[in-house]
């Protein structure tokens, strides 16, 4: 029996996809895989209560039967480590909870996949740390990074350390196209020099990088005023402008940017035009309820420029929508089948399996 | 409207062939679709207003054997006779269907009356979507839809819906907005304003204000062309179709969403991006366009353009019977671009023959209180006839022996004996309907106040000088290098935003546009070495399309010498980095050092105008552009005349020839920058975007010293 620690340097690196494609990938391989996240750090509600999706998907992805507060035992939320500074969690409760957790899980299972936390110093309040999980599951260790500069690598670094013998290797994620060339050889090798085996390089795929217009307008609340054109083209929202400025500096203000959606008021018929000329951007959120008036829907359907609508205002619409993009894009099965494609063509998916 | 109603369209791209609109208004037989004698209906107002039409009227309707005594079809292909025009008055959803009709049976003028398309939201939007693609097919010239319709005087037809028929006249007016020509013409029967065609443009799915302004220029019944617009669809052919007309036929527009609330309103309206007000000055400038800023100027200037001649030049003489009146109105001309008259000897000496000793014979001529008809046109006659006089204005305040409907007949006169242009300022109430109506069934505008008249006179001197251009092609360049620009525009797609710096000042060279020598590097090694091919200390910049205000947080090093610049290279990233630690950096560039105080900093700039296309700009530089905002802009592509016009354009222009001891610019070394820049975003429709700030300006050439683009990578 197998237990594998999928550990990241930071957020969004794409860890829950990858455990999963790489479960998905050993269970091909003939293993009866199982899944757990310790600490459950991605919220619905921020009382204690989770319905964090990642462990739902796993279960059905993966054909589980675990209990859901198996598969999540702890659920790392504000109110969590508030009760463990205050005395009220122990570092001995929680590590009984987890061999209970990881005993129930791993009967029928030959490897264990377990999802670490969004920094591996997460947990240090509590003894349980990623590092700390690794030592008490006894687990070989698969560290995710991103690489967007050359100080990236001081954290590869500093977990490869921390892991110590546990360390099996680095999988870089979500690599942008100019530096693909870059990691693939010159940082690989320095790594590997110093004893890091660098396991796969995934480049960036924009699919995987944003959040269609139609999971936005779920995770907004909004009503579609024009639909995304059915064209079969992929719109993909990376980044979001606030449209508050006057209309003559808003057209070369939403210019330079790519794959945007612009937030704006629905009585700002000027910043909207604008919108709508710019050419990267691809959807526009329209706050406060107000509908806008019926010559600039026109103007978006013509345009294929979809329009949705939140009663929310401006600035709860921006942190929302940022958030969403943030977070993450492990919804569904196309995800994970993405990057198990990925995984084959880019990663040494034998060496991280063995 | 909600999630229900919606519609996915794709991007469409606007036809930028020009429509043959003279089908519309000379008809023979006109075919209503949608007649009907139901009360309050469209169809009805339509076809009871063509009664008075001089040719044919069909109505067409499956529901109806006949419409007020006439034989009703049931189609189009039903009319037994040939239809040359279709007044379309259906319901929303049959449109397309009777274009189809109208299509497949020859009929290619129709104007869609019926509204409920783009400006009604998403579903409206696709089915105006469906009429342009059915109008391309057939190859049909349609106005609308959302339209009031069309008129034509000269055989009273009247294809609207609105109340009345336009008076007759020499006037063709084209509108954005149907209501107000309803209100224009109720108001146009009281002022002596007659029309020849009249357009409600409606949502111009099909033709637009370019059609029309190129088809009335050879309308021998129009004398001006009014416009009233609320953006223009193809600016660029507009401008190069306007610029013709105007040649032999003003053109008058109010383009309004002018200022930012207006615009606003402008976009909530016709969902038009409002798009820059310097663009629009300067398209509509280079196009020959006068243009109006509200209802009263646009009519104003419409009547003098149809009922005077031409100025000679901007000379204008002022007489009058009243002393005060007489001076407001030389205030005016002050104002104006319009000179105060100097009087020959001969006409001072003529005037002091028919007037009194205590009257004033100069400019401008106080015929004093008393002066009767026949002192007050001895004395324009005198004045008009003067050679160094090119235009007058007679301004009169009502007295008991002046005879006003004489002095309304003696100024008709004086202009037609003269050939200038006259206006009058018959001041007062209702002493001066009577002489207003026959100035104005003259031709002869008349004004209560003489800053209107001066107005007036004003636009007719600016047609004059339209008039008097010549037409100079685009400067074009030919050792450019095509390929090199794309190579550097492309670098753009594997970018986050659209933005590129000096990275990129390439494609400055590649255009014929000098830059200092240098180089972008990534090391500091490399550093070192581009410092010492080049002569002297150079300076350093950090190149990051994140940074904007690089001087600001230390990112830019001016005066490094060779032995410094391994160590200035450091500074400049890790400054960088503790900036924004998430900036994309993409190396140090290190250049020439330029002194600039050898020359004087502009800046020259193009931006893609919604509109017009490409824009270029120029300004002096420093607090010139950044707080004084003194710079001037034309529609690109410019001629070498237009780029020398710019450099006269702004305030800050004598600096250019030499103030405070300092030599003149090498004016054609900035010309041909500014030549090379219009064709370089000309032949780039990528680039929407560019800064270079400052292009330093000498006596011995122009030389750029910093760069910055924003890209659109799908048109690369």
């Amino acid at each position: 029996m197998t237990t594998r620690l999928i550990a990241s340097t930071r957020e969004s690196t794409g860890k829950t996809s990858i455990a999963l494609a790489l479960a998905r990938l050993a269970r091909e391989r003939g293993a009866s895989v199982g899944y757990m996240k310790p600490k459950g750090t991605r919220l619905q509600s921020n009382v204690g209560k989770t319905l964090d999706a990642d462990p739902m998907l796993a279960r059905e992805l993966l054909e589980l039967d675990g209990e859901l507060h198996d598969l999540e035992p702890i659920v790392y939320s504000p109110t969590f480590v508030e009760s463990a500074i205050r005395g009220r969690e122990t570092a001995e409760d929680l590590r009984d909870r987890l061999e209970t957790a990881h005993e129930a899980l791993t009967t029928d299972t030959t490897e264990l996949f377990v999802e670490g936390a969004d920094s591996i110093w997460t947990g240090g309040v509590v003894d349980l740390t990623d590092p700390d999980i690794a030592d008490l599951f006894d687990a070989d260790v698969t560290l995710l990074a991103t690489y967007e500069q050359a100080r990236d690598i001081d954290d590869v670094i500093a977990a490869a350390d921390a892991f110590g013998d546990r360390f099996d290797g680095v999988i870089f994620n979500g690599v942008p196209d100019g530096r693909y060339d870059d990691v693939e050889s010159d940082v690989a090798s320095f790594l590997e020099r110093r004893g890091i085996p660098v396991r796969g390089v995934l480049p960036r795929l924009p699919e995987l990088a944003g959040v269609s217009v139609e999971e936005l307008a779920d995770e907004l609340g909004a009503s579609l005023l024009v639909e995304p054109a059915t064209d079969g083209q992929a719109r993909v929202i990376e980044r979001f402008l606030v449209g508050a400025m006057s209309g003559e500096t808003a057209l070369s203000h939403f210019r330079r940017t790519k794959d945007a959606a612009v937030i704006t008021g629905g009585d700002r018929a000027d910043l909207q035009t604008a919108a709508l000329d710019a050419p990267g951007v691809k959807a526009i959120v329209l706050t406060g309820g107000y509908e806008p008036s019926g010559a600039v829907l026109g103007k978006a359907a013509e345009r294929g420029i979809p329009v949705l609508l939140v009663n929310a205002d401006t600035l709860t619409t921006v942190e929302r929508a940022e958030s969403v993009v943030r977070s993450g894009r492990v919804r569904d099965e196309a995800t994970v089948d993405r990057m198990q494609a990925l995984l084959t063509e880019h990663a040494d998916v034998d060496a991280i399996l063995d | 409207m909600g999630a229900s109603q919606t519609l996915t369209l794709d991007r469409f791209e606007s036809p930028t062939v020009t429509r043959d609109a003279s089908g519309l208004f000379d008809p023979d037989r006109i075919a209503v679709v949608g007649a009907t004698e139901r009360d309050g209906s469209i169809g009805r107002a339509v076809i009871q207003n063509l009664e008075t039409f001089e040719g044919d009227v069909v109505p067409v309707n499956p529901s109806r054997d006949e419409v007020f005594g006439r034989a009703c079809y049931p189609a189009l292909g039903a009319v037994p006779d040939p239809v040359d025009l279709a007044v379309v008055a259906v319901p929303p959803a049959y449109v397309v269907d009777v274009l189809e009709d109208a299509g497949e049976n020859g009929i290619t003028d129709v104007v869609v009356i019926t509204a409920g398309f783009s400006e009604a939201g998403g579903e409206g939007a696709g089915r105006e979507q469906e009429l342009r693609t059915v109008a391309a097919t057939y190859d049909l010239n349609v106005v609308g839809p959302n339209s009031l319709g069309i008129m034509s005087t000269p055989r009273s037809m009247n294809a609207t819906f609105g109340p009345d028929i336009a008076p007759g006249g020499s006037l063709s007016f084209m509108s954005q907005s149907g209501a107000f020509i309803t209100a224009v013409l109720d108001w146009a029967a009281d002022q002596e304003l007659g029309f020849k065609d009249v357009v409600s443009l409606g949502n111009k799915a099909v033709m637009d204000e370019t059609d029309f302004v190129t088809h009335w220029a050879d309308d021998p019944g129009t004398n001006v062309v009014l416009g009233y617009l609320e953006g223009i669809s193809k600016g660029r052919a507009f401008i190069d179709s306007a610029r013709e007309t105007t040649q032999s036929t003003p053109v008058v527009v109010v383009k309004s969403g002018r200022t930012a609330a207006g615009a606003q309103a402008a976009s909530s309206h016709t969902g038009t991006i409002a798009g820059s007000e310097a663009a629009y000055e300067a398209g509509l400038e280079q196009a020959g366009v006068i243009r109006a800023n509200n209802v009263q100027q646009l009519f104003d200037y419409a009547r003098v353009l149809d009922g005077l001649p031409l100025p000679a030049d901007d000379t204008v003489a002022i007489i009058t019977n009243a002393g005060g009146p007489g001076v407001m109105a030389t205030d005016a001309i002050g104002d104006s671009r319009l000179r105060m008259a100097q009087f020959t000897d001969a006409t001072i000496d003529g005037l002091r023959d028919v007037l009194p000793d205590n009257a004033n014979v100069y400019n401008p001529v106080d015929a004093i209180g008393d002066a009767d008809l026949d002192r007050f046109s001895a004395a324009i006659d005198v004045v008009l006839a003067d050679e160094n006089v090119s235009a007058a204005i007679v301004v009169s305040a009502p007295t008991a022996i002046l005879d006003y409907d004489g002095l309304a007949d003696a100024i008709v006169s004086a202009r037609d004996e003269h050939q200038k242009p006259v206006v009058a300022c018959l001041m007062g109430g209702d002493r001066t309907r009577s002489p207003g109506r026959r100035l104005g069934d003259a031709g002869v505008p008349n004004y209560f106040d003489p800053a209107r008249a001066v107005d007036a006179l004003s636009a007719l001197d600016r047609y004059r000088t339209v008039r008097e251009r010549e037409y100079e092609p685009p400067a074009t360049f030919d050792d450019v290098d095509r390929d090199r620009v794309r190579a550097i525009l492309e670098t753009v797609t594997e970018r986050e935003t659209n933005r590129l710096g000096v990275e990129a000042m390439g494609l400055l060279d590649a255009y014929g546009i000098d830059t200092p020598a240098g180089a972008v590097v990534e090391t500091p090694e490399d550093a070192v070495s581009t410092a010492q091919s080049i002569t002297g200390d150079v300076v350093m910049k950090i190149v990051s399309p994140d940074i904007t205000h690089k001087s600001d947080i230390g990112g830019v090093k001016v005066g490094v010498p060779n032995e410094d610049v391994y160590d200035a290279y450091e500074d400049l990233v890790t400054r960088a980095r503790n900036y924004q630690p998430d900036a994309t950096i993409i190396g140090v560039q290190v250049q020439e050092l330029v002194d600039t105080e050898s020359g004087t900093e502009t800046i020259i700039g193009a931006n893609r105008d919604p509109q017009f296309g490409p824009l270029v700009l120029f300004g002096l530089g420093g607090v010139f552009v950044e707080i004084l905002e003194d710079t001037t802009v034309r529609v690109a592509p410019i001629s070498n005349r237009e780029a020398g016009e710019m450099l006269d354009d702004v305030q800050a222009a004598p600096l250019l020839r030499g103030a405070r001891g300092r030599d003149p610019v090498d004016r054609d070394a900035l010309r041909d920058c500014l030549g090379r820049l219009s064709q370089l975003v000309t032949d780039f429709p990528a680039i929407l975007e560019l800064d270079v700030n400052p292009l330093l300006a000498s006596p011995t050439g122009a030389m750029a010293l910093d760069l910055r683009l924003t890209v659109d990578p799908d048109q690369l």
